[in-house]
C-alpha cells in the first residue's frame, strides 16, 4: 500500500497525491491527515490531486469526509488543481463535494486559506 | 467504380433517380441489338437484372453518401456552436445558441473546464440568450456544468434569461440554489467584475 505524505508549511498541510488512489491509501490518508491535524493544530488543509485522473464514488466520499473532518479541528480544506474529466465524472457521480472549497490551482488555494486567516 | 461515380453524383447534386437512370439507360442500348435477334432473350433477361442491381446499388452509395455528408456538417456545426470567448482576465463566457441537448452539453462543458484549467480564470459566464426553450432536462445540464465548474474551484453565473424562459423555469419549479443567475451578459460581467474586485470607473 501506497503512503501519501502530508507536509507542513506555516499553519497549513499540504497534500500532493501523486498515484493512482486506492481505497486504502485513501482510507490511511484520512487517519494520517486526522492525526497530523490534532497535532499539530493547523489551520488549513490543501489537497493537491492534479496528478489524479480517475477518481470513483467511494474516493469522492473519502474527499468530502476530510473535509468535514479537518472541520472538526477548525481547520478549512482546499482541493486544488481537479482536471476537467474528474469533475464531470464527480457530478455525474452526484458528488458536489459540499463543505469542501476548491481552486484551480494550489496558489489560489492558499490564497483562499490566507484570505481566511 | 460504381460506387465512386455515384458518391461524385451525390456531391454534385445529381438526383439518386438521375444516376440510376443513366446506369438503366444501359439497357435501351442493349434491346436495340436483341430485337434482331430472339435467340438472345435469355441472355437479355439476365442482363437486365444484373443491370437493376446495379442500378439500385446507385442508389444506395448515394444515400450513404449523403448520411456521410450530413453527419460531417452535424459535427461541424457541433464544433462551431461552442466557443468559449475570454471577457477579462480571469473571467471567460460561453454564448449558447441553439437548442441545447445532451450531446451539446456535454461539449460545452467539457470545453469550458478545459478553458477553465489552460486560462486559469475563476469566473465563467454562461450565456443562454440564444437558446429558445429551457425545460427540466435542460436546466439539469445547466446545474451539471456549473456545480464541474465549482469543483475545480470557479465561479458560475447564468445570463440571458428571457422573460418567457423565466416563466417557463418557475412553473416548471426548476430550483437554480444558490447560482448567480443574471438578466444580461453585461449584468453577469459586472458581477463577475465585482467578486473578482475589480471596479470600472469613467476616465
Amino acid at each position: 500500500m501506497e503512503q501519501v505524505p502530508i507536509l507542513k508549511i506555516g499553519q497549513t498541510l499540504f497534500v500532493s497525491i501523486q498515484i493512482d488512489l486506492q481505497d486504502e491509501s485513501v482510507l490511511r490518508l484520512q487517519e494520517d491527515l486526522a492525526e497530523e491535524l490534532a497535532a499539530t493544530s493547523a489551520r488549513g488543509v490543501i489537497i493537491d490531486i492534479t496528478a489524479v485522473e480517475i477518481v470513483d464514488s467511494f474516493i469522492g466520499r473519502m474527499l468530502a469526509m476530510i473535509g468535514q473532518i479537518s472541520r472538526l479541528f477548525d481547520a478549512e480544506t482546499v482541493i486544488v488543481g481537479m482536471r476537467p474529466a474528474v469533475a464531470i465524472t464527480l457530478t455525474e457521480l452526484g458528488l458536489s463535494l459540499s463543505g469542501v472549497r476548491t481552486a484551480l490551482n494550489a496558489e489560489k488555494g492558499l490564497a483562499i486559506l490566507n484570505g481566511r486567516a | 467504380m460504381l460506387d465512386e461515380l455515384s458518391r461524385n453524383r451525390a456531391r454534385s447534386g445529381f438526383t439518386p433517380s438521375e444516376t440510376a437512370l443513366s446506369v438503366f439507360s444501359l439497357k435501351e442500348a442493349v434491346y436495340e441489338l436483341v430485337t434482331e435477334a430472339a435467340d438472345l432473350v435469355p441472355e437479355y433477361l439476365a442482363f437486365s437484372l444484373m443491370i437493376d442491381d446495379l442500378g439500385l446499388r446507385t442508389i444506395e452509395t448515394y444515400s450513404a453518401a449523403r448520411e456521410q455528408i450530413i453527419s460531417d456538417q452535424a459535427a461541424s456545426m457541433l464544433e462551431l456552436s461552442t466557443p468559449v470567448v475570454r471577457l477579462w482576465d480571469g473571467i471567460i463566457a460561453v454564448p449558447i445558441v441553439g437548442t441545447l441537448d445532451s450531446a451539446r452539453t456535454q461539449l460545452v462543458m467539457e470545453k469550458l473546464l478545459e478553458t477553465l484549467v489552460a486560462t486559469g480564470a475563476d469566473h465563467a459566464v454562461i450565456d443562454i440568450t440564444g437558446v429558445p426553450t429551457v425545460d427540466t432536462e435542460v436546466a439539469q445540464h445547466l446545474l451539471k456544468t456549473v456545480s464541474a465548474a465549482r469543483l475545480l474551484g470557479a465561479e458560475c453565473t447564468i445570463s440571458g434569461i428571457r422573460p418567457q424562459v423565466a416563466q417557463t423555469i418557475v412553473s416548471l419549479g426548476i430550483e437554480f440554489g444558490d447560482i448567480a443567475t443574471k438578466a444580461t451578459l453585461a449584468d453577469a460581467l459586472a458581477l463577475a467584475l465585482r467578486q473578482a474586485g475589480l471596479k470600472v470607473v469613467q476616465s
